[in-house]
């Protein structure tokens, strides 16, 4: 291998594994949060696993490169989203009289698409929480150890 | 209620952890392992004999379910439990930060 690719992340093995598997977990949570209403899962399972990709490649590839594929600034951009489009759908249920009303059609029971506004709320809380998560370990990455003197005064 | 003794003895491991381990790190694994024997203790009152898991499904004869009100609670103290474990873990990294060590025997800098 070359210099540069020696310079981030972990050793060969591990860099071709991680590229070969984050598209499929990343595959993988969007089909739990998507059929969070059918089947057990749901945002906060679909939204862990989503983060977890991602916490992958910077594991595989060290925080340049995952930062570069989800910025600092977009990871708060979508954290901040999710808990307003989930405060919108439950406010937008005062259109037809209480708070979270379901209020668009519900469909055919056990399809993908019904449950009315089950899968947007699932949507929402998986933005939250993949946010969150993946903002919490970039935030422990990024602290830096700078140990200051014991300084009198 | 040999299964609930079980359940005991994997709190009484995360509290000894808590109680008389000085590294901090190993503390937070105490505090971790306690919260979870407390999880498992609350999934495990809610089983029911030949129970099957609380998801109403197509073509599947509603016989008897597990109690889905304590998953419900769990699902909740998983989440408190990662939010508390993070702020653990930061509080210790500040604690490195400024002492240079996990040990608390030797955290006695008070001075300010």
């Amino acid at each position: 291998m070359s210099s540069k690719e020696r310079q981030t992340g972990m050793s060969v093995i591990v860099r071709t594994t991680a590229r070969l598997t984050v598209g499929f977990i990343l595959l993988y949570g969007i089909y739990i949060l998507s059929h969070g209403h059918v089947s057990p899962g749901g945002g906060f399972a679909g939204g862990v696993i989503i983060a977890l990709s991602f916490i992958n490649l910077m594991l595989a590839y060290g925080k340049d490169t995952a930062l570069s594929k989800l910025p600092k600034a977009v990871t708060s951009f979508f954290e901040n989203l999710g808990a307003l489009i989930l405060l919108s759908i439950a406010l937008l249920g005062f259109t037809g009289g209480y708070f979270f009303l379901n209020f668009i059609a519900k469909g055919e029971p056990f399809h993908l698409f019904s449950a009315g506004t089950i899968p947007l709320l699932n949507l929402a809380i998986s933005l939250k929480v993949g946010a969150g998560i993946f903002a919490i370990f970039v935030a422990f990455v990024l602290l830096k150890y700078e140990p200051e003197k014991n300084k009198k005064e | 209620m040999a299964i609930y003794l079980l359940c005991l003895s994997f709190f009484s491991v995360g509290l000894y952890g808590i109680l008389r381990k000085r590294n901090i790190i190993k503390i937070i694994i105490g505090v971790i392992i306690a919260e979870y024997a407390v999880n498992l203790f609350f999934i495990l009152i809610a089983y029911r004999i030949e129970g099957r898991a609380p998801i109403y499904s197509p073509n599947a004869e509603i016989t008897n379910m597990v109690d889905a009100l304590p998953q419900a609670v769990v699902l909740t103290s998983i989440v408190i439990g990662l939010a508390t474990t993070v702020i653990l873990i930061a509080l210790a990294m500040r604690i490195f930060e400024k002492y240079g060590t996990f040990d608390i025997t030797k955290i006695r800098d008070l001075r300010g």
